[in-house]
């Protein structure tokens, strides 16, 4: 019945659910992915998340024109999805029952740097692989912005982009941002951005997901347009 | 006669008497209070643990004597009752703070690791075959800069205090600790009293090889036990009958 040794959790694995040990054997050619442009910056006064909303397969089909790519996954932090829908999605979930059983077992949430290594751990023990995920969030510390590798590398910085995009988006921050801007400034920079990568990135495309997080919680709006966005 | 009705329910730790009650952990409660005495004191400033580990012989090496014990830089644990069920739980509260580290990255805080151990002893009073933990811990640490003290009972509740006293005339001590905490007092006046709360059951006094202390502070966030030195030094402040 009662394994007491079974109390001990693992670092590396969700405490809830089980999940495959790979991905080995799946039709790679019909693994839907978002290719994508996902972009997040911190500011004083909380943190910006921009997304296209492409989806494709094999880069060469848009699947679907109105995925949100960005979720909540925590009172006052999202996550974006990149890389495979299927590997992404669950890693949401498993993510938001994690910081859920923290927050409900130890009566605080968690810090966005706990998340971040949370996240990373399970990118390196577990069957995620396939995802490069930005999370961002608010906590008593301030605001934080991390990218998660599909290796389980665990980097904060003040931006960061992910997804196919990522290089025509971080060119256009790149000199423009500015660690004092107000939200609504990181607003425009990350439209921008991600306005860019869709123009010239074929994985992304199909409008924009805003996710704007600060200490009160996440607002995550959806526009079919660029120009609707600012 | 009690005894008889007794017997029937106190053999197997997974049956209730019909008034409700769980003899083996009554019993293993029992252990706790044939266990030499600890007491833990929370002030503004940090958290005390002392413990009484007076020695059977004078031939035995006082370090193997263990009472209190370091779980994780800011987090110390002292036990009354059995030693060697004691040192099971610390090492799951050892193991369960790296566990936290790993996972999150973050030092545990007091309170999840005391559950963390509580609900491990629980499992040893509703498991088939197994038998209650005879020992009670006082843990204390630092979390988000606030000191904390916790107690386990071999049931498996854990419980939060100011200041409390484990194991042999807990009562007495206890009363000692009512009678004089003060929630302002630093750590220094902190270990006074832990001092001064065991000493009032030893009508000897004390002697710096028979006490063990450790603090944890608020600004350092760290383990330290005070050396036989430092406790003869304040033995002998406090006039609590030191070496001389």
């Amino acid at each position: 019945m009662h394994d007491p040794e079974n109390r001990l959790t693992d670092a590396y694995e969700p405490e809830v659910g089980t999940i495959p040990s790979d991905d080995e054997g799946r039709d790679e050619e019909n693994v839907i992915k978002t290719g994508t442009t996902t972009v997040g910056i911190a500011t004083e006064g909380g943190v910006v998340i921009a997304t296209d909303r492409r989806a494709s397969l094999g880069g060469r089909f848009v699947s679907n024109k109105s995925v949100t790519k960005v979720e909540q996954i925590h009172p006052t932090a999202a996550m974006t999805l990149v890389g495979s829908v299927g590997g992404a999605q669950s890693f949401i979930r498993s993510l938001r029952s994690e910081a859920n059983l923290y927050e409900v077992r130890r009566d605080e949430p968690l810090s966005i740097h706990a998340l971040a290594t949370l996240a990373g751990n399970f990118a390196r023990g577990g069957p995620f692989f396939a995802i490069n995920p930005i999370i961002g969030g608010v906590d008593e510390e301030g605001s934080h912005v991390y990218s998660v590798d599909p290796a389980g590398g665990v980097l904060q910085d003040d931006y960061t982009v992910t997804g196919s995009g990522t290089m025509v988006a971080t060119g256009t921050i790149e000199g423009n941002y500015d660690p004092e801007m107000s939200i609504g400034e990181a607003r425009a920079l990350a439209i921008r951005a991600v306005r860019a990568a869709a123009e010239r990135d074929t994985g992304s495309g199909n409008g924009i997901v805003l996710a704007e997080i600060t200490g009160e919680g996440v607002d995550i709006d959806r526009f079919d347009d660029y120009d609707s966005a600012e | 006669m009690q005894g008889n009705e007794q017997q029937a329910y106190d053999r197997g730790i997974t049956i209730f008497s019909p008034d409700g009650r769980l003899y083996q952990v009554e019993y293993a409660r029992e252990a706790v209070k044939r266990g030499t005495a600890s007491v833990g004191v929370r002030t503004a400033d940090g958290v005390v643990l002392a413990a009484d580990r007076h020695a059977r012989s004078p031939l035995i090496e006082r370090d193997s004597i263990e009472k209190i014990h370091e779980i994780d830089d800011h987090v110390g644990v002292a036990s009354a009752g059995h030693v060697a069920d004691a040192r099971q739980l610390i090492d799951v509260a050892r193991r369960q703070a790296q566990v936290n580290r790993l996972r999150y990255d973050e030092p545990a805080s007091v309170e999840s690791l005391t559950k963390e151990v509580t609900d491990y002893i629980q499992q040893y009073t509703q498991t088939g075959g197994a038998r209650p933990f005879g020992v009670a811990l006082l843990v204390a640490g630092i979390e988000d800069g606030q000191p904390r003290l916790f107690e386990t009972d071999p049931s498996g509740t854990p419980y939060e205090w100011q200041a409390v006293a484990i194991g042999g005339s807990r009562e007495e001590i206890q009363t000692h600790l009512e009678d004089e905490y003060a929630e302002e007092m630093d750590l220094e006046a902190g270990v006074e009293l832990a001092l001064r709360a065991l000493a009032s059951v030893n009508e000897d006094g004390l002697d710096a090889t028979g006490v063990d202390i450790a603090t944890i502070d608020v600004e350092h966030q760290q383990f330290s036990k005070l050396s036989e030195d430092d406790i003869a030094e304040r033995l002998t402040e406090f006039e609590l009958g030191g070496d001389e």
